[in-house]
């Protein structure tokens, strides 16, 4: 279960909303407790995709690396990666599931017609084959 | 010795800690020595075959050892390594 605290969520959807009709990404900070895993602030990186981005991301790792150093600066932890699908569900698509990583969460924003529509959260296990649902609470 | 910084979802194979500190010479032997002390990392980090995952990037300092001799990169005292995920997608 992971829950994102109002004032990250808000962040994440206006980034979403800033890059329509572009993919926007970046990194959800916070905490995994026993009850779950808790979302205190949302840093948006820069999509690093060569290429049209309305249906691609890519992080750069270094600006993950800034991301893991401002977290522990703040003694929270990246427990999880968001990006947008604009005029699209918020599935985790063949391609996303290729490039995913186990270690963290993944959240996706449906973005329809430039607002807000959904969300999702994907835990996508170690092969790249699978990515079940996390229960997502905003 | 290097410090090795454990990314959060990694820290429940390393005792909690959110880094360590081992020995080695090189980067190859810092990672050795890493999951040497820790081998439920291994699967982690490494293939069956011993490779990085693809979706792994080892940084030393703020340098991916991709462009800096890879395993064999030299690692001194003070210096730290991260484990960076690769991570992309996109809707199809």
């Amino acid at each position: 279960m992971i829950r994102i605290e109002p004032e990250p969520w808000a962040a994440m959807v206006a980034h979403a909303r800033a890059s329509y009709p572009n993919e926007c990404c970046g990194a959800m900070l916070g905490a995994i407790e026993d009850d779950g895993k808790t979302v205190r602030q949302a840093i948006a990186l820069e999509n690093a995709f060569e290429g049209a981005q309305a249906a691609r991301y890519e992080l750069r790792p270094a600006d993950l690396l800034a991301a893991d150093k401002a977290a522990r600066e703040r003694r929270m932890d990246v427990i999880g990666i968001y990006h947008s699908h604009p005029d699209c569900d918020a599935y985790f698509s063949a391609t996303d599931l290729q490039n995913s990583c186990p270690w963290y969460s993944f959240v996706v924003l449906s973005i329809q017609k430039g607002e807000f529509h959904h969300a999702n959260c994907f835990l996508p296990n170690f092969d790249q084959t699978e990515a079940p649902k996390e229960e997502l609470f905003y | 010795m290097a410090k090795i910084l454990i990314p959060t979802p990694l820290r429940q194979f390393t005792a909690k800690q959110d880094s360590v500190t081992v020995p080695g010479a090189t980067v190859g032997e810092v990672l050795a020595a890493l999951t040497t002390e820790y081998p439920d990392l291994r699967k982690q980090i490494f293939t069956e075959e011993g490779k990085l995952r693809s979706f792994v990037n080892v940084y030393l300092n703020d340098e991916d050892i991709r462009y800096i001799g890879k395993d064999a990169a030299p690692a001194a005292d003070g210096d730290t390594l991260s484990l960076v995920p690769s991570i992309a997608g996109g809707t199809h």
